[in-house]
C-alpha cells in the first residue's frame, strides 16, 4: 500500500492506494463520484479529468502516477456554487439526456475552450472524438459548447 | 506488484537489470490490456526521467525523447519532412490519447497497425536503446520491430529515444490513414510518403505502408521507380507497381483484397499530397 497525495480541485486529496488503483478509482473512493467509468478500453471519456490543465482519461493512469500533480474534476468546475458557463449552456441547450457522459463532456469542453476560444463545429467534433455519448447524437453538445464559447468570449457569464 | 518511478536514468537501468519490469510510458496501450483482477507485473514508470523528455536537434539528428507525446510532436516546429509524422499524430486515437501516448511506446508495442511506423520508416529512424551492462546502441527501426508484438528489445534494455538522421529529412511528406470512420479507429491501412524534388523531378523518395503486413515496411521498388521521374508520372507509376511486398490479411476490419486496393489508393494520395505541396512551394519561392 502506497500513500498518495494529489491536489484535486485546489485541495490536497491524500490517502492510501494500492499501486494498482486507477486514478478514477482513487477519486471515487474518496467521495468524488462525478467522474464516471463507462468502459474498460480507454474509449469513452466518461472519466475525463485535467492533469496540470491537460485532458486525460482517469481510467488510463494509476493514482500513484499522479503523486504531487494537480487534477481538475467535474466537482471543481463550478465556481462558488454558481454553474460554470459551460455547465449552464449544457443545461440551457439540452446538451444531455441521461447525463452519464456529461461530466466527461464538460471537462473535455473546458480543455478545448482553454486552448481555442472560438472553435468551429468541426474542431469541436474532432476534439470530442474520445468522448462518447449514447443519447444525444452530439448535436446539442456541439451547440452548447458553441454557446458557452460565445458567452465566455463576450465576458457575459 | 512493485511500482517504481525512478528520477534518474541510471537508477532505472539498474532496476531493469535486477528483474523484468513492464515499462510504463503514456500507458495508452498498457491500461486497456490490463483487464480486471490483481496486477502481477512489476511496473517501471519512466515519466520521472528528465533524460527521456523532449525533442532536441543536433547537427546530424533530430532526437525524439522516449517520453515525447503525440501532442508534443504536433506542436514542435519541425521541417516539412516531419509533416507525415504530425499528420499521423493527429490521427492517433483522440486528444486524451495524444496527450499521454508516446511515439516510442507506439513503436515498442509493435502493433501492425501502429500509426507511427510508416512515417518513422520513411524518415529512416533509429531506435536508441540503453541498458546498465551494454550502454547505448542504435538499431534501425526496420530491424527493431520484428513482428506482431515482437521487438529487438533485450532484457534489461530501455528505449531512450528515436533518432531521425538529417539526411532523411529532405523534401516534403504526407500521411494517409484508411479507417472505417474518421476518429478513434484502428487503421485498415496507412501510407506515408516523403519526396524531394528538383523542379518537378523526383530526386529522393521514401514510401512506407502499414497494416498490410505483420510489420509496416518501406516499398523500395516503388521508391526506385519514382526516382528520376516527374511528379506528373506519380499516378501511372503507382498503378503499374505490383505492391507484391504487401501480405495483407482478412480480419474484422477489412478483407485482404480491400486492403490491397486501399493501400494502392492511399500510397498514391500520400505521394501526390507530398509532391504538390512541394511543387507549389517551388513556384512560390
Ligand atoms: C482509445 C485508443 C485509441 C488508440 N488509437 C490509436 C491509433 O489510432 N493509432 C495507433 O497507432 N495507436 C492507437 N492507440 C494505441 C496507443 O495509444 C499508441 O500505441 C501509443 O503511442 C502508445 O504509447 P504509450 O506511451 O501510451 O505506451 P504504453 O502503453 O506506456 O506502452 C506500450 C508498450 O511499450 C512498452 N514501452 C513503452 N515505452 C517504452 C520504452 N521507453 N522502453 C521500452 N518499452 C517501452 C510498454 O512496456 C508497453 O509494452 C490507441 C489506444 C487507445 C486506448
Ligand atoms: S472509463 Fe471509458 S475512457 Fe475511461
Ligand atoms: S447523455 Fe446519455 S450518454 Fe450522453
Amino acid at each position: 500500500m502506497d500513500f498518495v497525495s494529489i491536489s484535486v480541485n485546489g485541495t490536497e486529496l491524500a490517502g492510501p492506494a494500492e499501486p494498482r488503483n486507477l486514478l478514477v478509482e482513487f477519486l471515487r473512493a474518496n467521495g468524488l463520484t462525478g467522474t464516471h467509468v463507462g468502459c474498460d478500453t480507454s474509449q469513452c471519456g466518461a472519466c475525463n479529468v485535467l492533469v496540470d490543465g491537460k485532458l486525460i482519461k482517469s481510467c488510463t493512469a494509476f493514482a500513484v502516477e499522479l503523486q504531487g500533480r494537480s487534477v481538475t474534476t467535474i466537482e471543481g468546475v463550478a465556481v462558488g456554487g454558481a454553474l460554470h458557463p459551460i455547465q449552464r449552456a449544457f443545461h440551457d441547450y439540452h446538451g444531455l439526456q441521461c447525463g452519464f457522459c456529461t461530466p466527461g463532456m464538460i471537462i473535455a469542453a473546458l480543455a478545448l475552450l482553454q486552448e481555442n476560444t472560438k472553435p468551429t463545429e468541426d474542431e469541436i467534433r474532432a476534439f470530442l472524438a474520445g468522448s462518447i455519448c449514447r443519447c444525444t447524437g452530439y448535436q446539442n453538445i456541439v451547440t452548447a459548447i458553441q454557446a458557452a464559447a460565445e458567452q465566455m468570449e463576450s465576458g457575459n457569464v | 506488484m512493485d511500482y517504481a518511478r525512478p528520477t534518474e536514468l541510471e537508477e532505472a537501468l539498474l532496476l531493469l537489470k535486477q528483474k523484468p519490469w513492464t515499462v510504463l510510458a503514456g500507458g495508452t496501450d498498457f491500461y486497456p490490456a490490463l483487464g480486471a483482477g490483481p496486477l502481477k507485473q512489476d511496473v517501471l514508470d519512466i515519466n520521472g526521467l528528465p533524460e527521456l523528455a523532449g525533442i532536441t536537434e543536433t547537427d546530424d539528428h533530430v532526437v525524439i525523447g522516449a517520453r515525447t507525446s503525440w501532442t508534443e510532436i504536433m506542436r514542435h516546429p519541425l521541417p516539412p519532412a516531419f509533416d507525415m509524422l504530425k499528420q499521423a499524430a493527429r490521427e492517433v486515437g483522440s486528444i486524451q490519447i495524444q496527450n499521454r501516448g508516446t511515439v516510442a511506446g507506439n513503436l515498442c508495442n509493435a502493433s501492425p497497425a501502429a500509426d507511427g511506423m510508416p512515417p518513422l520508416l520513411a524518415l529512416d529512424a533509429r531506435v536508441e536503446l540503453r541498458s546498465a551492462d551494454e550502454g547505448q546502441r542504435l538499431v534501425r527501426l526496420s530491424e527493431f520491430v520484428l513482428g506482431n508484438r515482437k521487438t529487438a528489445l533485450r532484457p534489461g534494455e530501455l528505449v531512450t529515444a528515436v533518432h531521425v538522421p538529417r539526411h532523411a529529412t529532405a523534401g516534403r511528406s504526407s500521411f494517409v490513414k484508411l479507417g472505417a470512420r474518421r476518429y478513434l479507429i484502428i487503421s485498415i491501412a496507412m501510407a506515408a510518403a516523403r519526396i524531394a524534388l528538383e523542379g518537378e523531378r523526383i530526386v529522393e523518395a521514401a514510401v512506407a505502408v502499414g497494416s498490410c503486413s505483420a510489420v509496416a515496411q518501406r516499398i523500395e521498388g516503388l521508391e526506385q521507380a519514382l526516382i528520376g521521374r516527374y511528379i506528373s508520372n506519380i499516378s501511372e507509376l503507382v498503378v503499374d507497381y505490383p505492391l507484391s511486398e504487401l501480405s495483407p490479411i482478412d480480419d474484422v476490419r477489412g478483407s485482404a483484397e480491400y486492403r490491397r486496393l486501399g493501400a494502392r489508393e492511399i500510397v498514391e494520395r500520400a505521394l501526390l499530397q507530398a509532391a504538390f505541396t512541394d511543387a507549389e512551394r517551388g513556384v512560390a519561392a
